[in-house]
């Protein structure tokens, strides 16, 4: 999206920079004053406020994040849970994305999957979690078809453990990779894949050495952003944990809700900040290493 | 063969999973039990009933709506002058200007939540509608930048110039040539952007309080302590919203989601 607006000479006027920079200045006032004042500058107090321990410069509350075993162990929690989402996300969506672009012939039933697909994405984390709160309940829907077709012999606890959770953000993100592997598969040629067939190519290998790699940069944006957004999730872990499992941002929210400690609360802020963007940057070289290869 | 088959059978079996917890919960709200039972046991309102008799339901729909109004506008003042100077001016630093801007995507919400809370305290406006709709502005803006920058086309700035050497002053070529051609952009984004305003809750939930509050927050503080089928019923009103908000979408701007023509 940004790539045929940013260096595209097409748009660049040929004035020289100071020129552009002046000729801009009005419209991007407005826009950078707000987001240095209401963005930039609180990310900044943040940032200031973990480093001062006792009135002081100091790394104290690094220190206190990063020597506690407990921290580490939520950490992996977090990330476990991130990555078996972001995991069940693909393997799930991938096929639908693939169904309704690729496999769906009728228009109208297109797009009333698309609007359904949309309903939960419009629809609050909240209420979200609330539905899968009643589905996985003792005698919930899930456990009374379970037990009902002889699945399982009793009931099993889903809320407050995680796979309760992984299955609610599942159910939360699913969306976020079907749109983005859908239209990044709208948009690779049909007549590609129709090539590849008349080479000789099974279908399977068409798909594998066609249609996958021309989707790779929509699913790994879905993917980063699936990571990213599961990674940060505050609300369908702490509905769906029954306080029994605690993430990093729970630990954030306690620390500014309840104790008001923005020292330690800043560090815990930057620690989630850093680890998720240095994860998101690996999966986005990653990605890039794969996008130059197709 | 198999293969097709298996994945239509995939296919369908996520659409379920997408769709069952909300036909759940609207099936929850019409049940005549005092607890929340699906299939609901008989049929009843009476939860829509208490919902609108509870004057702090209906004070935090009109919060909601009112930020999400709020943000979408401040969103729309902000990323329409921002995408017209990153489209047609070609100025230094470009490129960080547009992941600032953007970079509310991919930020933790909590993170940004605690970062206002504590910078808003600062300037004495902790907890109050001031601070909810900054915070707000911030994160759906990118929406708006996102879907209006793909429409500001060289081709479109051809006509722009046109525009301009036949004598119209930026604002009239603002509003006659540059507005028409990005409304379909400015709409779905201002669309995107109240939506994901109306149903946030990680960057709200620190600058609530009992009295001022938004529907996601109160109910995600009801929902911790007491489920009953109130609650689905306020859940049901905030789907009828969801689906209301696609329609809208679709007879505005269409649905152009997995489909080649975008």
């Amino acid at each position: 999206m940004t790539a045929a607006l940013t260096g595209d000479p097409a748009v660049a006027p040929a004035a020289p920079p100071p020129t552009a920079l002046r000729r801009a200045l009005p419209l991007l006032a407005a826009p950078v004053a707000f987001f240095v004042a209401f963005f930039a500058v609180p990310m900044v107090v943040v940032l200031s406020s973990s480093l001062m321990a006792g009135g002081a410069p100091s790394l104290a509350n690094y220190a206190r994040v990063l020597l506690d075993q407990y921290h580490w162990d939520v950490l992996a929690v977090t990330f476990r849970i991130a990555a078996l989402t972001t995991l069940a996300v693909t393997l799930l969506g991938y096929p639908l994305a693939y169904y309704l672009v690729r496999v769906v012939s009728s228009n109208a039933l297109r797009r009333s999957c698309v609007i359904l697909l949309l309903l939960p994405l419009f629809t609050s984390n909240i209420v979200r979690s609330f539905g899968w709160m009643i589905l996985l309940g003792r005698n919930g829907l899930v456990n009374d078809t379970l037990v009902g077709v002889g699945l399982l012999e009793r009931p099993v606890r889903f809320l407050g453990t995680e796979t309760g959770i992984v299955i609610g953000l599942v159910y939360i993100l699913l969306p976020f990779i079907v749109l983005a592997v859908g239209n990044a598969l709208a948009t690779v040629d049909p007549t590609l894949e129709e090539a590849s067939a008349d080479l000789g190519s099974s279908p399977f290998t068409t798909f594998w050495t066609v249609t996958f790699p021309l989707c790779l940069p929509g699913l790994i944006a879905g993917v980063i952003m699936v990571f990213t957004l599961a990674a940060s999730a505050y609300v369908t872990p702490a509905l769906l944990s029954g306080g029994k499992i605690t993430v990093f941002p729970m630990l954030i929210f306690q620390q500014y809700s309840t104790v008001f400690d923005v020292h330690y609360g800043g560090a815990l802020s930057i620690t989630l900040l850093v680890f998720t963007l240095v994860l998101v940057a690996l999966a986005g070289r990653i990605g890039n290493g794969g996008g130059n290869r197709s | 063969m198999i293969a097709r088959v298996l994945l239509r059978i995939v296919a369908w079996a996520v659409m379920t999973y997408l769709v069952l917890p909300l036909v759940v919960i609207i099936g929850a709200s019409l049940t005549a039990t005092s607890y929340l039972a699906f299939p609901p046991q008989g049929l009843t309102l009476d939860w829509y009933g208490r919902m609108l008799a509870d004057t702090s339901y209906v004070a935090a729909f009109g919060t909601s709506t009112a930020l999400a109004l709020a943000a979408t506008a401040g969103a729309v003042l902000l990323a329409l002058p921002a995408a017209l100077a990153i489209a047609r001016h070609d100025f230094p630093g470009k490129r960080t200007l547009l992941s600032l801007l953007m970079s509310p995507l991919v930020l933790p919400h909590v993170v940004l939540g605690a970062a206002l809370l504590q910078y808003c305290a600062a300037l004495g406006l902790m907890r109050s509608f001031a601070a909810l709709l900054v915070g707000h502005v911030v994160i759906v803006t990118p929406f708006v930048l996102r879907s209006v920058l793909p429409q500001l086309t060289p081709e479109q700035r051809a006509l722009e110039e046109a525009s301009a050497d036949l004598g119209a002053r930026p604002f009239e070529t603002f509003l006659l040539v540059v507005l028409p051609q990005i409304r379909g952009g400015l709409t779905s984004g201002a669309i995107f952007a109240f939506i994901s305003s109306w149903i946030n809750v990680e960057l709200s939930i620190f600058n609530t309080t009992a009295e001022l509050t938004t529907i996601p927050v109160k109910l995600f503080n009801y929902v911790q302590y007491t489920i009953d089928p109130v609650i689905a019923a306020v859940s049901s009103i905030t789907i009828a919203v969801a689906a209301f908000t696609i329609v809208l979408l679709d007879l505005t701007v269409g649905l152009h989601v997995l489909s080649k023509r975008r």
